[in-house]
This record gives structure tokens, C-alpha cells and sequence, in this order.
């Protein structure tokens, strides 16, 4: 089992160059997200629609899942719907063998992570190609991402340097960036031009056109679906907008949130297979239905993925992805994580300070922190709570339920002041490992009052 | 208007000069302040920890213990927002948790959430306070913390494409002499989170250090904020690293010269 | 009950309180110089405009500006230099090796330099695959914001894009670089 959140977080930072390196870094990331959204006056006003619009939808969604199927149906793409990962895997796995695929390039998918397809695919003797830069290079370094939108942020150059070194030959010790995307491009090129089949996810599924919409910066998703005869996208039930002036609406939004660009480079409109070739889309649950019957967690699906969340959320960026213990890390992730299994995903539950950044960065307004603290008071009934944490409220309630106690140790606290240093500090104070404790008032504001000093302090200065 | 002065557990503990400052800067307003007995907490370490149903006590005392006021005063913008946002759903048995609705319970009818707010809003919005005595000839960096910006917006979030404003160094610039600063992030969270502090304690210490060296990067002399329990975790954090940063709640700049 | 009736019958136990369909009716941003405008965004998403002067050739320009290229792809009627109409081909994987594509955009977006284009060409690769991208657009064809672009945008042939400067990739240590797996440089001519 992975570390709890608090011990992972520790790790990360023992690094504490590169742990400085990642908070800074990615607070560039959103410092770039904060000028765009002052580019755009009416940017407020852009979020409020977002979540309108993405209430509405969710809370018709019936509707709305219906009439892109309908629409995409008629366009000539064939659509499945899949309860859960299992079936959505089941599907992707027939429609390849069906068409004789041996070989699949892949662009970045949450969801298809989420099913964990691709070893699926691979045990079936398909030949997976993540083709996202990001991706690649974590699928040749054998790990999952850490960031959803900078899937391998806590790699370093050199550390991609040695894997492209070892995986495609590169020149030894060269590093440079833009050497090693020549080199992936190249390599990737050649996989393109041999691919069976090609598979995408979905930022959005237009409900009246049937169009589904993919956008990337690198445009692998677009090489892939233009040179493979068969294209197989993969969408969760909550990417679903009813129609182009909602498109407007989330085009505007998505990239000035996640990387601070005015648009992904493309913005892509798949309407129908290309003349000659296949098109399917599968429409997946996977517990989408269920967190939207959860009053108390359904806004997480408006959520549009371009994780301004992470890159605004202190917890995140003094962590790192890995300390998270679901596969989307950060705000969202744990609400994502929480919702699919809370047993496996309580111990992320502490990454959070309660800044509420996240909700003001939020392009949809869902009400991130609000559901952790949430998450919270859940967890003591579902047996997750964390002991030493009840410990401390039971001690606190009896505290501050009774007055006398409560004043006797406003008047005793002092003396830790002058306890002998090992006494105070030790493992049991959490509080005290890197800080120095309250300098406790010889004499409270309760007492004070009461001796009448409150109001003489006033009367001596009048 | 009678007005009933909260202060928080940690203040009273820590922090009475604080507390001594409210009361003479709102006699001085001419406000007719009390504060009523017995008092402890508001409930919200637990709550923010997962227990609100060890708040839900201190939310009832609280709530009777106010009964009487018009208004209810706290130099606490965190508790102020923990307040007006999360008692009426913990009195009401706990629409934000997963509890039953506890309908056994005597139907307790909550109105301190409607009558709190934080010593800066009180002076900002309703009193409306245009002059203030006091010299203060120091450079401030002004900590905005995080409830005090995003709960009861204080100040523009720096999220938000909206008009830049403070209502704290708004009442800041009513002081003379003084020089007014914020640091690089200006509304970043400083770490402290409650019982965050004591759990995840290598991130939130890491936080602070960070904020500490950027409020003295300003080249402040003092750190001023609404919020004493952010305070007291810099503070905390600021003499552990021998850091040279001095800390004063907004309430004892205001309350300057009284 | 199949898989859609199931889901679809899950989603009608919903749980979040009603809430129309807002209208998508705002007072969106809208520029003095769409031109001006659009070439800065342009710009800074790495790509670059270039406003060819009245009586000139494209065609001149085009070489200009890209005067290596020897594999040039377009099946616009007033492209000259091309080398190569992909119309032609019997294989989409046959636009591997092109250096050039020149293809005409239907408008462009002030607000983010982007670009509609749709399928005018046989195979839409030809969009991608290029080392380099040089769009036609005529200066009356740029529209202020999404909303306005969304006004207009038809799709043809089942497909659509707006391309916004070029392919670029930042996933290595956040350092950005142009050119992952589209065009590594794109220019748009404003006729």
C-alpha cells in the first residue's frame, strides 16, 4: 500500500531544490493563467456560465447523452455505452480485434488510465504507443503521471535525457529539451505511419452536432486520427455539452486555466470517420452515475480537467503527484479518488489547508475545498477518521465545553513556557518539529477581563 | 447598538494584548461592547478536522451566549467565516456532513451567523470608519489569509479578474506614517490550516518558511494581518529559523495611541 | 436492459437541484484592430502573420519566407510553387516528407490567433503532418472572440480545426519547444 498523503508529502520534500523547482514551477504555470484570465474582461461572467451550463447538463444528461448518440449516430460513428471500466475495456479490445489491429497510438486519456487499459490491451497482444510527449516518456520510464496536464512534471531534463539515451538512442548526456522532442518526434513519426488504429479521449462531446471535441498542443491526437484507418474515442458520460455556444463558452476557458495559453493549439472537430475508415465512441459510467446521485459530491463533474486546481493548490505543489494516492492527484483528485473508493483514497484527504484557491481558480466553479471538508466529516462514520485527529477534537470538546476547565488551562498554559525544551519538544508535538510553540500570555484576555484590566487599560489612555 | 466581543480560544491563550486592542479601538468608536461569559471556542479546529459533531456543542453555547446581541464582534477573520458559513448547517444537524438530520435534538434557532463579522468588515462596512487617531512609522506587509480573502473577501482574491481591493489596508492607510506593503503571492496560504499544521507538518512548515521570507523581502518591519492563528504559525515558524520578522495583529495597528 | 438504458436510467436519479440552460448571451471582448490583434496573439503562441501588400504574389512571399522548402503540398488554384497536389495521393502516410503545406483558412480568431480551417483537401493530414503551415486568410475573415467564431464555424466533410500557431510541447521540465508532432513553424498570410 502507498504512504498516506502526510508521510508521501515528507519524502518529496527531503529533495528540497527540486521540491522548490516544482512549487515554482508550477506557480509560474498559474501566474500565466492569471494574466490570461485579466485578458478577458468578462472572465467572471465566462465561469458562471461554465457552471450553469454544466449544472444543467449533468442535471439532463439523460437528455443530452441521448441526443449526441442520436446525432453521432447519424454522422456515421458508432457509439457504445459502457457501464464500467471492465466493459469500456471489453469494447475497445473487440472493436481492435474486429478491424485486425496490431498496432494502437494513443493520445493522452484520463479515462483510459482510469480503466488502466493499456495493460489490458497489451496482455491481449496489442501494441500500445502513448504518443503525447508526456506520456511517452513515462510509458518507456514504466510510471504513471503525476500531473494531468504535465503528466512527467517531476522529471527532470537529465532524467529524460537518460531514458531517451537508453530507449531511442540518443546522444549521451545531451539534455536539451528541444533535442530530445526532435528525437521523440521522429520516433513517434514512424509509429504514426504504422498504426493500425488510433485512440483519443474527448474534452467534449457536442450533443446537437454529434462532434466530438479534442484539443492538444502537440497535435498527436490529430496525427494519429488523420493517418489510422480506424479512430476509437474514449469519453466519460460527464464530457457531454449541449451545443456549440456551450463550446464557445469552454474553448475560451480550458487552456487560459490549465497553461495559461489563449487556446490548445488545436481544437479539433471530429464529426465523422474519414471516408473509408471507422469512427466509435464509447460512452462510459465507471461511476460517474453514482457521484452524481451524491448530493454532496455530483459538482465534480463539471469538472473540465485542465488542472488550474493542482497548479494553484499549495498542497499540490509542495507534494508532488505521487504523494496522492489516486491516480489524479490534487483538489480534483481527491475528490475523483473519495468518490470511486474512499477506503483505498482517505489517506490524500489531509492534502488540503483549506486555502480555497482552488475554488476561485476553478474554471467551473465546482466547489472543491467545500468537498473536502466535507469528505471529512465523512470519514469517522465510514471508520477512515484518523485517530490521533479524534483524539485531539474529543480533548478540545471537553476543553471548551467546560468553561472552568477551559480557564484553568488558559491560566496553567503558561508554564509550558518555561518547561524544559525536551519536554515540550519532542516526537509527539507535531507542531513543534519545525516551529516554536505560542508564547503563552502570563495572563488571558478571560482573566484580564475579569479583573477588570480590560477596561482599565481604556480608562488609563482616555 | 450592543455588541458582543468573541475571542477566540488562541488569542485569549496567546494572544490578549489583541483582544485588549479590539476593545479599546471599538470603545473609542464609540461602539457599546461586552464581553460575555463564559466563552471558549467556536468550534472550528475540530470541524476542519472532520469532527463537526464536537463542534456542535460549541456552536449551541456559542449561539445562546450571543442571544442578546445585535452584533457580534471577533478579530478573527477565519472564525468570523467559520461561523457565518458553517453554524447554521452544524446547529441544524449537519446538512454538510453525512449525519442524519439529528431531529431529536431541541430545535435551536441560529442567528449568530448572521450577526458576526470580523473587526476589519465591522469597521469597514459598517461602521465605516474614515479617521483613526493613531501613528504607526513602520513599513507592514499585510498577510491576507486565506478565510479572511476567499471566505469573507476581505480582499480581492488574486484568483478572481476582478477589481484590486483591501479593506484591511484600507483601514491600514486611516493610521499615520505608516508604509504599506504585500509580499510576492500576496494571498498564497502561509501553511497554518488548523490541525493541517500538526498533520501534514513537514508541507505546512515548508509554507511557512516561504511566506515568512517573503513578507521580509518587502523589507517590513512588521507582518499585520487579521488573523492571529496565521500569525502565531509564522511567528512559530519565523523564531525556530531565527528569522528577524516581527508579527501585530491589524486590530493593535488601528488601536495605535488609544 | 442494455448498457444505455441502464446508464440512462441511473442518470434519472439525479441529485442537483434544477437549474435552466443559461443564456450564452455576454457582452464578449471585442478589438479596435481585429488585424493587429490577431497577429500579436499569433505571435505569441509562436507563430507569425504576415499582411501581404496589394498587387504582391503569394507565391513570392511564400518563398520568401520559406525558402528551403522543396516538397511544397497545396491544392489551392493560385499556389504556384507547390510541388505536390495531395489531392493526388493514394495514401495519406504519402504526405510524410512534405516540407510545406499551404491550404486556405475559412477565419481567424482575434482573441487567440486562431485559425477554421476544414476539410478542403482530400486528406485532412495534410493539416498536420508538414514540417511547416502557411494559412491564407483574407483580412475581412477575422472575428473577435469563440462566440463570434462559433457563430460561424461550419464544419465540412465531418471535420473541423482551429489551429492556433504551432504544434508545441512544454512536458519536459515545463520548457517550452515548437514543433512535437505538427508544424514546427506556421505562418498566416493576410490577404
Amino acid at each position: 500500500m502507498k504512504d498516506n498523503y502526510p508521510k508521501a508529502a515528507a519524502r518529496f520534500l527531503r529533495d528540497a531544490e527540486r521540491a522548490k523547482w516544482h512549487d515554482d514551477t508550477l506557480w509560474m504555470v498559474r501566474q500565466k493563467r492569471d494574466a490570461n484570465a485579466r485578458s478577458i474582461p468578462e472572465w467572471e461572467q465566462l465561469r458562471h456560465l461554465a457552471s450553469q451550463i454544466k449544472t444543467h447538463t449533468l442535471l439532463r444528461l439523460d437528455h443530452y447523452l441521448e441526443q449526441f448518440a442520436d446525432s453521432a449516430a447519424a454522422n456515421g460513428i458508432t457509439v457504445h455505452w459502457a457501464a464500467d471500466a471492465v466493459e469500456h475495456n471489453r469494447l475497445v479490445l473487440e472493436i481492435l480485434q474486429s478491424a485486425g489491429v496490431k498496432k494502437l497510438v494513443k493520445s493522452k486519456s484520463m479515462l483510459a488510465e482510469e480503466c488502466h487499459l493499456n495493460p489490458y490491451l497489451q496482455a491481449a497482444g496489442i501494441e500500445v504507443v502513448e504518443s503525447d510527449l508526456g506520456e511517452r516518456i513515462l510509458q518507456l520510464a514504466g510510471q504513471p503521471p503525476s500531473h494531468i496536464v504535465m503528466p512527467a512534471i517531476h522529471l527532470t531534463r537529465q532524467a529524460v535525457g537518460k531514458l531517451f539515451e537508453e530507449k531511442l538512442h540518443t546522444d549521451p548526456g545531451n539534455s536539451d529539451p528541444t533535442y530530445l522532442t526532435r528525437a521523440a518526434r521522429r520516433h513517434l513519426r514512424q509509429h504514426f505511419l504504422t498504426a493500425d488504429a488510433a485512440m483519443t479521449g474527448a474534452n467534449f462531446c457536442v450533443a446537437d452536432s454529434g462532434d466530438v471535441v479534442v484539443c492538444t498542443n502537440e497535435g498527436n491526437a490529430d496525427m494519429g486520427v488523420a493517418l489510422a484507418p480506424l479512430h476509437v474515442v474514449s469519453a466519460g458520460i460527464e464530457k457531454v455539452i449541449p451545443d456549440a455556444g456551450a463550446l464557445a463558452v469552454y474553448t475560451r476557458l480550458l487552456a487560459r486555466s490549465a497553461t495559461g495559453q489563449p487556446v490548445t493549439a488545436y481544437t479539433t472537430h471530429h464529426r465523422a470517420p474519414r471516408p473509408g475508415c471507422q469512427m466509435h465512441v464509447i460512452l462510459v459510467d465507471n461511476g460517474r452515475t453514482d457521484t452524481l446521485a451524491n448530493p454532496e459530491h455530483a459538482q465534480t463533474l463539471k469538472c473540465l480537467r485542465c488542472g488550474a486546481c493542482m497548479n494553484t493548490c499549495p498542497a499540490y505543489r509542495h507534494a508532488g503527484g505521487y504523494a496522492y494516492s489516486y491516480l489524479i492527484p490534487g483538489p480534483i483528485g481527491m475528490q475523483l479518488g473519495m468518490s470511486r473508493d474512499p477506503r483505498a483514497h482517505a489517506g490524500d484527504i489531509p492534502a488540503c489547508s483549506l486555502c480555497y484557491s482552488c475554488n476561485d481558480a476553478c474554471p467551473a466553479k465546482v466547489d472543491l475545498a467545500d468537498q473536502t471538508y466535507r469528505w471529512r466529516q465523512q470519514l469517522d462514520s465510514m471508520h477512515l477518521a484518523s485517530a490521533p485527529k479524534k483524539l485531539i477534537s474529543r480533548v478540545l470538546r471537553l476543553l471548551f465545553t467546560s468553561p472552568k476547565l477551559y480557564e484553568n488551562v488558559l491560566r496553567l498554559a503558561p508554564l509550558v513556557n518555561r518547561l524544559p525544551r525536551f519536554l515540550v519538544y519532542n516526537r509527539l508535538n507535531a507542531w513543534g518539529r519545525d516551529r516554536e510553540m505560542p508564547p503563552f500570555a502570563g495572563e488571558s484576555f478571560t482573566r484580564a477581563w475579569k479583573r477588570g484590566k480590560v477596561k482599565a487599560s481604556r480608562e488609563k489612555s482616555k | 447598538m450592543r455588541v458582543g466581543l468573541f475571542i477566540p480560544c488562541y488569542i485569549n491563550a496567546a494572544y490578549p494584548e489583541v483582544g485588549i486592542a479590539t476593545f479599546k479601538l471599538l470603545e473609542h468608536l464609540g461602539v457599546d461592547i461586552d464581553y460575555p461569559l463564559p466563552q471558549t471556542c467556536c468550534g472550528q479546529p475540530m470541524a476542519n478536522a472532520g469532527f463537526e459533531t464536537s463542534a456542535l456543542p460549541l456552536a449551541r453555547r456559542l449561539d445562546a451566549l450571543f442571544a442578546p446581541y445585535e452584533r457580534v464582534v471577533t478579530p478573527s477573520a477565519s472564525c468570523a467565516a467559520f461561523i457565518r458559513i458553517h453554524h447554521p448547517a452544524i446547529l441544524a444537524g449537519g446538512d454538510t456532513g453525512s449525519r442524519a438530520k439529528n431531529q431529536t435534538e431541541d430545535e435551536h434557532p441560529c442567528h449568530t451567523h448572521e450577526k458576526i463579522v470580523d473587526l476589519c468588515e465591522f469597521l469597514h462596512d459598517v461602521l465605516r470608519v474614515t479617521a483613526l487617531p493613531g501613528v504607526f512609522p513602520h513599513r507592514v506587509s499585510i498577510h491576507n489569509s486565506c478565510h479572511g480573502v476567499r471566505e469573507l473577501r476581505l480582499s480581492s482574491a488574486s484568483e478572481l479578474n476582478i477589481p484590486r481591493y483591501s479593506k484591511i489596508a484600507a483601514l491600514l492607510a486611516l493610521v499615520r506614517g505608516i508604509d504599506i506593503t504585500e509580499p510576492e503571492r500576496p494571498d498564497e496560504c502561509c501553511g497554518f490550516g488548523g490541525m493541517f499544521a500538526v498533520e501534514v507538518p513537514a508541507v505546512s512548515a515548508c509554507m511557512g518558511r516561504e511566506k515568512v521570507r517573503r513578507h521580509l523581502a518587502t523589507g517590513a518591519e512588521y507582518i499585520t494581518g487579521a488573523d492571529s492563528s496565521c500569525l502565531m504559525h509564522m511567528q512559530g515558524i519565523a523564531r525556530r529559523e531565527k528569522l528577524p520578522a516581527r508579527f501585530i495583529h491589524v486590530a493593535q495597528i488601528l488601536a495605535s495611541g488609544l | 436492459m442494455t448498457h444505455k438504458d441502464e446508464i440512462l436510467a441511473r442518470l434519472r436519479r439525479r441529485a442537483i437541484p434544477d437549474c435552466p440552460m443559461p443564456d450564452v448571451c455576454l457582452e464578449a471582448i471585442t478589438y479596435p484592430d481585429k488585424v493587429k490583434q490577431f497577429t500579436e496573439t499569433l505571435r505569441l503562441v509562436g507563430g507569425d502573420a504576415v499582411e501581404l501588400t496589394p498587387g504582391d504574389d503569394p507565391n513570392r512571399l511564400l518563398r520568401e519566407l520559406y525558402p528551403d522548402a522543396r516538397v511544397i503540398a497545396s491544392n489551392l488554384p493560385g499556389v504556384t510553387i507547390a510541388t505536390v497536389n495531395p489531392d493526388d495521393l493514394a495514401d495519406p502516410r504519402d504526405l510524410d516528407g512534405v516540407h510545406l503545406a499551404v491550404v486556405a483558412g475559412d477565419f481567424g480568431v482575434a482573441e487567440n490567433g486562431a485559425v477554421w480551417i476544414t476539410h478542403n483537401t482530400k486528406e485532412r493530414a495534410l493539416y498536420f503532418i508538414p514540417d511547416y503551415l502557411a494559412i491564407l486568410l483574407h483580412r475581412a475573415d477575422i472575428v473577435n472572440n469563440m462566440h463570434e467564431a462559433y457563430g460561424r464555424a461550419r464544419v465540412s466533410a465531418g471535420f473541423g480545426v482551429f489551429i492556433s500557431g504551432p504544434s508545441k510541447t512544454a512536458d519536459i521540465e515545463q520548457s517550452l519547444v515548437i514543433g512535437a508532432h505538427g508544424a514546427k513553424g506556421l505562418t498566416v498570410i493576410i490577404l
